[in-house]
């Protein structure tokens, strides 16, 4: 085998016998070949950066992690614990083993732009990794370690200038944002260069197995066939135990994923309550109203638009309203508009909602701190008024606020206000162990969504049992998006694994 | 490196480099930083441009270290210096850079008669083997510049003697018979010859393992010609994550005058 070999310290030391330059100290001499002993990687195998990071104790589970990611995955994994694990921690610690061992020279850290800060902080306290923030126009010729929003860089001119430089070890962390083939952001992490990548997600499977497919091509072509293979093996259809588990092992060669029970930490339990919501009969009368609109005008006509104007309709007037608003403009015919506005009126009429008061008597039985989450930003603005009306203090949380305000936000929440509203967009990244109670005021399609949502609270440093109060209404398209939920959390744990509890379940299977 | 070891480092680094320690235990020290050392350590080119330019009195920075975190609740300010962190890893390399050549002379007794020494030639080796994973070995090699024979363990035999950078009074250094650089030649083929002595079954593994993922990758693009961009740039990679090499690194070495 080639052996390689520099020979520059040899030309030192000929241009010294000949006297052209001085000699040097003989105790730095010494020292240095002590510190050079002192600090020699002495084994192929096991973690030499612990002892450099003595502002971090890493837990048993994310030690083994680390270990496995590099002596048995050669460096190419999903980090894919449950939240609030540590998946950083992980990922820190792989980084600082690799750049010790001189494996990785340079590395890209590819993260929401939200959680940009957070990395560069967590990477310098607790690694002491210098990682440059990038902003446009900064070179990246002479910066080892960089960390960039996703947006950014799957932009000219920035993903230029990241093809231009030769990263060894390249992180996607929330990588279930590239479950998505067809996106920009999956084809350009597709297009770098992988010589070690590790691919950050709690919820590697969202709503279906090929999520997973795509995840894992990313990161290893070919580990689970090609797309005409896998579809004919594993679609959803012709399911047998027998190949669910073989694609389990196939999927847990590139996988690291650490439930809460296998960490050795205490943890708080979850409880998850559904609550059954009955309408009034004035708000069962316009939810068929606008279940009806489809026949009244074709505006309507189409699933989706009558699905969404059902999901609204369990959320709150205000965001039916919103959402008939925006498409009153395309009615074109008189008898169509004034029947919508004929429903909108209907609807404002509606002064309180059923949800809204099941909300109200759940915080007061808390008498604690609670966090409620919906999907609809007009929701939002109508519960914080119906909470301040019933005497309940409140602040919200949503994605536009900046990343100032949002600490502000935490921080009014964490000593003064007694719930905290958000939406999804909102809560990305944040952690709330002070407070135990959800309500997910309403579901999203996405069981994975919700895993994050109780994530915020349930995770490490989480003291209490956590209690989560799912909402639904009776006999209303609530019960469908129930049943779709359970079927993904089962294609979920049919391929990945068991997941902690985010849905009542009536009939789990054993 | 526990903390106490690297204060000990540190106090000799400084004093070594004739930086004076102004004050300090065993938790922390104070140094007043030499104009060059400054140069070295405190990353501050333009300063020193400008104060070379204008003629101005140079004012080197001194540098608090400490080394038992405990003394920050103390108020102390400083740099809090641990093994991985910055700092201590930049001494280091300076260290490895002050430190890599010498000329030494064995003290003898001035009473005797005349003392021959006989010179040797010895270098410090850093044997890096690397493919998916790393491991390092240390080999500290001497060649006798008379005889031609080598020694293993040279440093930690020299480590013992009574070395001095001037020769002593009275003494004959032998010439050489095998020249420096002759000698040199000669320990690499010896250091070839140990490196191909070592365990290589982590060649080996790795070599299996790659295999086996280049198999994977060629089975996914079966069939695809010609293949695409991708499919190259995996392929590279995998070179890059797999291939096993070799490298040897001098740490250092030097002329050895030995009794």
């Amino acid at each position: 085998m080639l052996i390689e070999r520099s020979s520059s310290w040899k030309e030192g030391f000929i241009q010294r016998l000949e006297n052209h330059e001085p000699w040097n100290n003989s105790v730095l001499y010494s020292m240095s070949y002590d510190i050079t002993k002192n600090n020699l990687i002495t084994d192929f195998t096991g973690l030499q950066s612990l002892a450099y990071l003595p502002n971090v104790k890493p837990l048993p589970h994310q030690i083994k992690a680390a270990e496995r990611v590099i002596e048995q995955m050669n460096g190419k994994a999903i980090l894919a614990d449950e939240v609030g694990l540590g998946k950083t921690i992980e990922a820190g610690l792989i980084i600082k083993e690799y750049l010790l061992r001189g494996l990785v020279k340079k590395v890209l850290i590819l993260v929401p732009a939200s959680l940009v800060n957070q990395w560069v902080e967590e990477l310098y306290t607790k690694f002491h990794i210098p990682a440059l923030l990038y902003k446009k126009n900064y070179a990246l010729d002479y910066v080892d370690v960089v960390v960039m929003s996703m947006d950014t860089a799957k932009r000219s001119p920035h993903k230029e200038k990241i093809f231009a430089q030769d990263y060894d070890l390249i992180i996607v962390d929330e990588a279930h944002k590239l479950k998505n083939h067809q996106t920009i952001s999956y084809e350009f992490v597709q297009s770098l260069k992988k010589k070690f990548c590790l691919l950050l997600t709690a919820t590697p499977i969202q709503n279906d197995t090929f999520e997973l497919f795509y995840l894992v091509t990313l990161l290893k072509q070919g580990h689970l066939g090609n797309y005409e293979e896998f579809s004919s093996v594993f679609s959803a259809k012709n399911r047998d135990e027998e190949r669910d588990s073989y694609l389990k092992e196939l999927v847990s060669q590139v996988m690291v994923r650490n439930r809460r029970q296998d960490t050795g930490v205490e943890w708080s339990t979850r409880k998850v309550h559904t609550v059954p919501i009955t309408f009034t009969d004035y708000e069962r009368q316009a939810y068929t109203a606008v279940s009806n609109l489809k026949e009244i005008s074709p505006v309507f006509s189409d699933a989706f638009s009558t699905m969404t104007l059902q999901r609204e309709m369990c959320s709150s007037p205000e965001a039916t309203i919103g959402t008939l608003m925006k498409l009153l403009p395309e009615c074109k015919q008189v008898e169509e508009i004034t029947h919508v506005e004929k429903v909108i009126e209907q609807l404002e009429k509606l002064s309180i909602h059923s949800k809204a008061k099941k909300a109200t008597e759940l915080i007061l039985q808390a008498n604690d701190k609670v966090i409620i989450f919906t999907e609809y930003r007009m929701t939002q603005l109508y519960l914080s008024d119906y909470l301040y009306a019933n005497g309940i203090s409140n602040v919200i949380f949503n994605g536009k606020l900046s990343k100032s305000s949002r600490e502000w936000i935490k921080h009014l929440f964490k000593q003064q206000a007694q719930v905290l509203i958000a939406t999804e967009s909102g809560a990305e990244g944040i952690n709330l162990q002070f407070c135990h109670h959800v309500i997910n005021y309403d579901l999203p399609w996405n069981p994975m969504k919700l895993e994050q949502r109780i994530g915020r609270v349930h995770r490490l440093g989480q003291e209490h049992d956590v209690q989560i109060y799912n909402l639904a209404v009776k006999e209303t398209i609530d019960d469908h998006v129930m049943k779709v939920l359970q079927g993904k959390i089962e294609t979920f744990e049919q391929v990945v694994g068991e997941l902690d509890d985010i849905l009542e379940m009536k009939e789990r299977s054993v | 490196m526990h903390s106490t070891e690297i204060h000990t480092y540190l106090h000799r680094f400084f004093t070594e480099n004739d930086c004076e320690i102004l004050h300090g235990n065993e938790h922390y020290l104070t140094v007043q930083l030499t104009i060059d050392m400054d140069k070295r350590i405190m990353n501050r080119p333009f300063y020193w441009r400008y104060i070379e330019s204008v003629n101005e009195i140079p004012n080197p920075a001194q540098l608090t270290l400490i080394t038992d975190m405990k003394q920050l609740q103390n108020g102390m300010k400083g740099e809090v210096i641990h093994l991985g962190s910055p700092r201590l890893h930049q001494l280091f390399q300076v260290t490895k850079e002050m430190g890599q050549f010498v000329k030494l002379y064995e003290r003898v007794g001035a009473n005797n008669e005349q003392q021959i020494l006989t010179p040797w030639v010895g270098v410090n080796y850093k044997v890096s083997f690397t493919s998916h994973q790393t491991k390092e070995i240390l080999y500290s090699i001497g060649i006798n510049l008379m005889t031609g024979a080598v020694v293993k363990e040279f440093q930690e035999t020299i480590g013992m003697r009574d070395l001095s950078d001037q020769s002593s009074e009275q003494v004959f250094h032998l010439p050489f018979i095998i020249t420096p650089v002759r000698a040199l030649d000669r320990l690499d083929a010896v250091i070839t010859k140990v490196i191909e002595g070592e365990d290589l079954t982590w060649v080996e593994e790795a070599e299996k393992r790659w295999r086996k993922d280049q198999a994977v990758l060629d089975y996914f693009y079966e069939g695809q010609e010609p293949k695409p961009e991708c499919y190259e740039m995996e392929k590279r990679a995998m070179e890059e994550r797999f291939k096993p090499r070799i490298t040897v690194d001098v740490v250092n070495g030097g002329l050895f005058y030995l009794k």
